[in-house]
Parts: C-alpha cells; sequence; structure tokens
C-alpha cells in the first residue's frame, strides 16, 4: 500500500507540476503507432486438436507527447494495448519531467534507463527491470520497463556524471502460468510448492541507487558504474511444511535479492571495426539450488538458495562490408566460488550473430539475428523482413525459431513462431 | 610612333605573360584546394529536406536539421531527423578531421533502443539513408585523396568554370573518377559526374541554386541523379544561419538524446 501511495504521490506531482508548466511551453508534439501483430505459434498450427491455432493477436496504440519549453520539457507516453478480443490493457510506458541548465540536467517520473554498450543483452544494463511476459521476442523499448526515479546529469566536456535514485522498487515481470514463456522453478520430483512472492518494502533503506561516469570521444567512449539494487529477477526461497506427505509440500516464496554491482563498458573503432566491451560485476547475487541439493539443504536448515559473486561480461565487434551490417558478440556468465549445489551451471556462454541488409532506397530491410547458448547447444534464430510501405508504415514478417532441449533458448523448442506486423507511426 | 608601337608591344607582351601565368598558375589540384578551403563559415544551421524519387516517379521525403561547426581543421556535425515519423529523434553525429590519415568518428542514435552507439565510418561508400548520395559525396573530401588535371573549361548557366576530372588514388574507390564544373570566381561547384568502376556514368550531380548567406556561398538546392537506375535524391536547404553560435558542447552524446531545440 505504501509503495502505491508513493507512487501515486510521485505521478500526481510529475503530472500537476507538469500542466502548471503547460502554460509557459513553447510547444507541444504528438507521435506515437498504431499496430496490429499477428503471431502463430507453429506448434500451435500443426496440432489439430489446439484450440489456438494463432497464439497471438495484438493491438497496440501508443502516444508520446512532449510539452517542450526553454528550460524544461514534460514527457508521457501511455499504451492501450488489445490481446485478442479478450484482454485490454492500458498503461503509462514514461512519464518525466524534465530540467536542464547550461552544465546539469534533472529528470524526475517514471523513466526507461538504459545502460551499456551491447546488443541484445543485459549487463550493465539494469536500472530499468524487464517485462518477460513474452521472453525478449517484443521490440526492447516494450521489454524495459519504467522506473519511478530521480536521475541527475552533470556534464563536463566531454565527461558526464549520472546519479539516478530509485525509491521504489520495480521488478521484473515474469511470465504468467499459462503463458507459453512460462518458466517453473525446478523442483525435486513429488514436490508439490504453494507460491508466493515478496516485495521489499518501501524504505529508504530499499531504495536502489546507481551512478555512473561516462565519457565520449575520438578514441574511444567508455562508461564506468556502480550500484546498490534489487535483482530484478526472483530467487525462489523455499520453506517445508510437510517434507513426509506425499506430494512432500513445500512454500517457495519469490524474493529479489539485494546487492551491490560494478561495472563498465567501451567502444572504439580499429580499421573500420568498431570493437566493444562490457563487463559486470555482482556481489550478493542468489542462486537457486539444484533439485538434487534442495530437500538436503532444507534438512539442514537453509531454504535452498546460495549467495555468491558473479561476474557477466560481452566481447564484440561490429563491421560493415557492401552495405551489410554485422555484429558479433561473446557473452559469459560466470558463477565465482561456484557451488555445485547451485541450479545454474559455472560457466554459461553464449555467442550473438547479427546481419542487417537494406534494399530498395532503405525501405527494405532484411535482418537475421542469432543466440547461441554454448553448453547446451541451444538457440534462438531471428529473421525478419520489414518493408516500409510509404514513409511511417512498416509491414514486418518474420521467424522466431527456437532450438535446443535445454538452456536459456531450447527450453522454447515448442515455441517456434512466426509473425506478421503492420506499424503505422506518426 | 615608334614610341607609341613600343608602348603597344609592352603593354602586348606583359598581357600574354599575364594570361600565361595565370594559365600556369592555376592547377587541377589548386582549384580543387580552392574548392576545399572556400571559406563556409564556422558554424553553420540549417534544415534539409531530402526527396527521393524512384524510376516510377513515386517520391519520398525526409526532413533533416543539422548543426555544424568547425573546430580549426576539424568539423562536427550533428543530424537530427524530423520527419517521416518512423525516424523521427533519430540523430547522427559525425566528427571528421583535417588530418587526412584519421577516419571520422561516427555515433548514431535511435530513440527505439535510447542509446547512442558508435558505428563503424569505414565504409563511405554506403548510401545515406536510402539515397544516392554516399557519406563520402556529402563530405568534404579532401583534395589530396585524388589526382587532378584541368580537361577544359565551359560555361555553365553563363558563369564560365573549370572542368576538373579527378581520379582516386584509393584503387579501391566506387568511383573510377569524378568530373567537377567550378565556377570560377567563387569555387563552387556547379555540377559533378561521377563514373563507376568500369568508367560508365553512374550519377550526376546538379547544383540548382546557390546563395550568399553572411557573405558566404552555400549551396541551397542540389540533385544527385543515378542515370544507371533512373532514380533522384533531390536536398533542398532553407533556414540556413551562419554565424549563429553553437556551443562546444553541443556535439555530444546528451545533445543526441535530447534532439534538435
Amino acid at each position: 500500500m505504501g509503495k502505491i501511495k508513493f507512487t501515486t504521490f510521485i505521478s500526481v506531482l510529475i503530472f500537476v507540476t507538469g500542466l502548471v508548466n503547460i502554460a509557459a511551453q513553447d510547444s507541444i508534439s504528438f507521435g506515437g503507432y498504431v499496430r496490429n501483430y499477428t503471431g502463430i505459434l507453429f506448434n500451435n498450427l500443426q496440432d489439430s486438436t489446439s484450440e489456438n491455432d494463432f497464439a497471438s493477436v495484438q493491438n497496440t496504440f501508443d502516444l508520446k507527447a512532449n510539452f517542450s519549453g526553454e528550460m524544461a520539457d514534460l514527457h508521457v507516453e501511455g499504451y492501450v494495448y488489445a490481446d485478442g478480443d479478450t484482454t485490454l490493457s492500458a498503461g503509462i510506458r514514461e512519464l518525466y519531467f524534465d530540467l536542464y541548465s547550461d552544465s546539469m540536467d534533472l529528470r524526475i517520473g517514471k523513466q526507461q534507463i538504459i545502460w551499456g554498450k551491447g546488443d541484445g543483452v543485459f549487463i550493465t544494463d539494469v536500472v530499468s527491470p524487464k517485462d518477460m511476459s513474452n521472453f525478449i521476442i517484443p521490440d526492447f523499448d516494450e521489454i524495459r520497463l519504467g522506473v519511478t526515479a530521480v536521475k541527475a546529469d552533470y556534464y563536463l566536456g566531454d565527461f558526464a556524471l549520472e546519479g539516478v535514485w530509485i525509491p521504489v522498487f520495480t521488478p521484473n515481470i515474469l511470465p504468467s502460468q499459462d503463458s507459453p514463456w512460462a518458466v517453473s522453478m525446478d523442483l525435486p520430483t513429488g514436490v508439490k510448492p504453494s507460491i508466493a512472492t515478496s516485495l521489499p518494502s518501501t524504505t529508504l533503506e530499499n531504495s536502489e541507487g546507481f551512478a555512473k561516469i561516462s565519457y565520449m570521444g575520438s578514441a574511444f567512449d567508455f562508461e564506468l558504474m556502480g550500484g546498490t539494487m534489487f535483482d530484478d529477477a526472483p530467487t525462489g526461497h523455499v520453506t517445508p511444511v510437510n517434507l513426509v506427505s506425499t506430494p512432500k509440500l513445500v512454500d517457495v516464496t519469490k524474493e529479489y535479492q539485494r546487492l551491490l554491482m560494478g561495472g563498465g563498458s567501451f567502444s572504439t573503432e580499429i580499421a573500420g571495426v568498431v570493437l566493444k566491451g562490457e563487463g559486470a560485476y555482482y556481489n550478493g547475487k542468489a542462486f537457486n539450488m539444484s533439485p538434487d541439493a534442495l530437500l538436503a539443504d532444507l534438512g539442514s536448515g537453509g531454504d535452498g538458495t546460495i549467495v555468491k559473486k558473479a561476474v557477466h561480461y560481452m566481447a564484440g565487434a561490429d563491421y560493415v562490408i557492401a552495405g551489410v551490417n554485422i555484429g558479433v558478440q561473446f557473452i559469459q556468465e560466470y558463477i565465482l566460488d561456484y557451488d555445485s549445489r547451485i541450479n545454474n551451471d559455472e560457466f554459461n556462454s553464449t555467442l550473438t550473430f547479427l546481419t542487417a541488409k537494406k534494399f530498395m532506397d532503405d525501405s527494405l530491410e532484411l535482418k537475421f539475428f542469432g543466440y547461441y547458448g554454448m553448453y547446451n547447444s541451444d538457440a534462438l534464430l531471428r529473421f525478419s523482413a520489414g518493408y516500409s510501405v510509404t514513409d511511417g508504415m512498416l509491414l514486418t514478417a518474420g521467424a522466431d525459431i527456437f532450438i535446443g532441449d535445454a538452456g536459456y533458448f531450447g527450453q522454447y523448442d515448442e515455441n517456434d513462431l512466426g509473425y506478421i506486423q503492420v506499424k503505422y507511426s506518426f | 610612333m615608334r614610341k607609341l608601337k613600343k608602348i603597344t608591344l609592352a603593354i602586348f607582351l606583359l598581357t600574354c605573360a599575364a594570361v600565361l601565368g595565370s594559365a600556369q598558375s592555376i592547377t587541377g589540384l589548386k582549384v580543387m584546394e580552392n574548392v576545399y578551403n572556400r571559406p563556409t563559415g564556422p558554424e553553420i544551421t540549417s534544415e534539409m529536406t531530402m526527396t527521393l524519387t524512384n524510376s516510377r516517379g513515386s517520391t519520398r521525403e525526409r526532413t533533416i536539421r543539422q548543426y555544424l561547426k568547425k573546430f580549426g581543421e576539424d568539423e562536427k556535425k550533428i543530424m537530427f531527423f524530423t520527419s517521416p515519423a518512423d525516424v523521427k529523434n533519430t540523430s547522427f553525429m559525425d566528427w571528421s578531421y583535417g588530418d587526412s590519415s584519421k577516419d571520422d568518428d561516427m555515433w548514431i542514435y535511435l530513440p527505439a533502443l535510447k542509446k547512442v552507439k558508435r558505428i563503424s565510418s569505414e565504409n563511405k561508400s554506403d548510401y545515406f539513408m536510402g539515397s544516392d548520395f554516399t557519406y563520402d559525396d556529402l563530405g568534404d573530401r579532401k583534395p589530396e585523396q585524388d589526382s587532378h588535371k584541368i580537361i577544359d573549361e565551359e560555361a555553365i548557366n553563363g558563369k564560365d568554370c573549370y572542368v576538373i576530372e579527378s581520379i582516386p588514388k584509393d584503387k579501391n574507390s566506387m568511383y573510377s573518377k569524378t568530373v567537377t564544373w567550378v565556377v570560377k570566381d567563387s569555387w563552387v561547384g556547379a555540377k559533378k559526374e561521377f563514373y563507376d568502376e568500369d568508367g560508365d556514368l553512374l550519377k550526376t550531380l546538379t547544383i540548382h541554386s546557390v546563395d550568399k548567406v553572411n557573405g558566404y556561398w552555400v549551396i541551397l538546392d542540389m540533385e544527385m541523379e543515378n542515370v544507371q537506375k533512373n532514380h533522384t535524391t533531390r536536398l533542398q536547404f532553407k533556414d540556413v544561419q551562419i554565424g549563429k553560435s553553437i556551443s562546444d558542447n553541443f556535439f555530444t552524446e546528451r545533445q543526441m538524446k535530447r534532439g534538435v531545440r
């Protein structure tokens, strides 16, 4: 309740401040898009008993409004989202107020804060949580969730200092249990969980704080950052209820682990190749135990979780040859002082490959983005062809193919999908 | 009478010497250096409309607000895309250097990703935003990158021009040669032809309008025609301001994200 009150208070404060400011505005601009997305799960298409051949028919109306003054802006972006004929939802992606001075900017309100140099990965990009309802299939600006925050940037030449204070924690949105993207916790056979979620209370000590220094220059760009934060993804803390019954009964409370993060990223160009790197160190990251180790841990008074230090890093390169954009990245997660009872592997390595080319006055773009999980030999292959029918209207057809039996991508092997999307931007 | 003849002869000889001296002092390289070094103002802002017309006659239009500032031999530029809606708020920044051995630095800001990305400046022969202009065509190509010679003198729209043939020293250039018509008194280009690797005419650039803004010659309207694809791109500039102060700190990630003001 405290969280709702605080968020409401901040929103009202921003809105009222904005309204007062509008009276003195120099300009008001609107933009947004209308979009239809029709996706088909190939697996359902082949299954004649399936009730839903069309896995997803989504209509979205997105509206942005910007009220601009000489030294201040008010930005609002809202959406109405209809999933088939059954679900209608609306929300605010961002609502913030900007104040500008010669060397400092202040942004207050619900906002997306994006850090890092990697493409399609979240290493130092940990300030804004993610909407994982549909895994990583949607556009990234829709995956990222706004956080209610105060962000201050101070500029000194080619350097920028950024501080972020997030008074109210916002977690990732996870797929619902009836979603094809749902992920269930690995538990031993014969264990029935009762699952609940526990959010951190809204107190000053539970607020999150981040700081970043960045530099943009001729030779290279870099960012160094750190934060005291909650992990946006929960860990299941297990409490035994009855371990002698059949099935064994446990309570699982999804909790968000407090941790410290420090990291950095850079990019530079050498002989026409853009080289980039990004890395983060997490102190206090919680992991669930493997099913084999869980019951023993519960028997010794544990809750099925282990807290460790971990690092996550990426090295990559972008190049353009004959108009074809090519990008490769090697990404690795490593749990320090590894404990074999942890459900995750000690190392988790992923390769990504991007290639894209535009044709016909840039009105047609063919694109491929692939993820390959090296340990489980699983993959996500994303193909798309986008054609700009007229200025502002984009017709896209694509397919997302999952390969493998296990792993981050292989777990969705049944979820291969094709889609057609019509988007009109205004 | 003999004295008058001597004076006449002296004037004739002096005139010949002046003409010969003038013709010998100007070379293709010198003409192109004059074009390259023509004062363009230390700070320029303008709004550019780019109209693409394909072989079927259908058109697409993009508008771009651009800011340019010179820092000695170096130059920084930001372009903000203001329409159409699907590219609005995208921005592109280019730092180019007088040192010809140093590549440009380029970044792009994509509002959907809310991230500024460094991009490769290697392939300057790529076409800019689907237009008929390559990045190289739009930049200031340095005279020493080509071998130049005067091949003719010709009037374009009543203005006397040098006709300069330029052959790239880089054998991997997408052009085998270019031919440029340079107006003699202003050192502004009037027309340019681009020949492909086989030596066939690929594109023709026509300057439709040139005017003086704050004492500087500025091209206000030009059109590139790809004669092999029957495709044209017209660039028209308005609200050109030269001398309006642009802060040194304008050419930053901050401004790319903040957008046109």
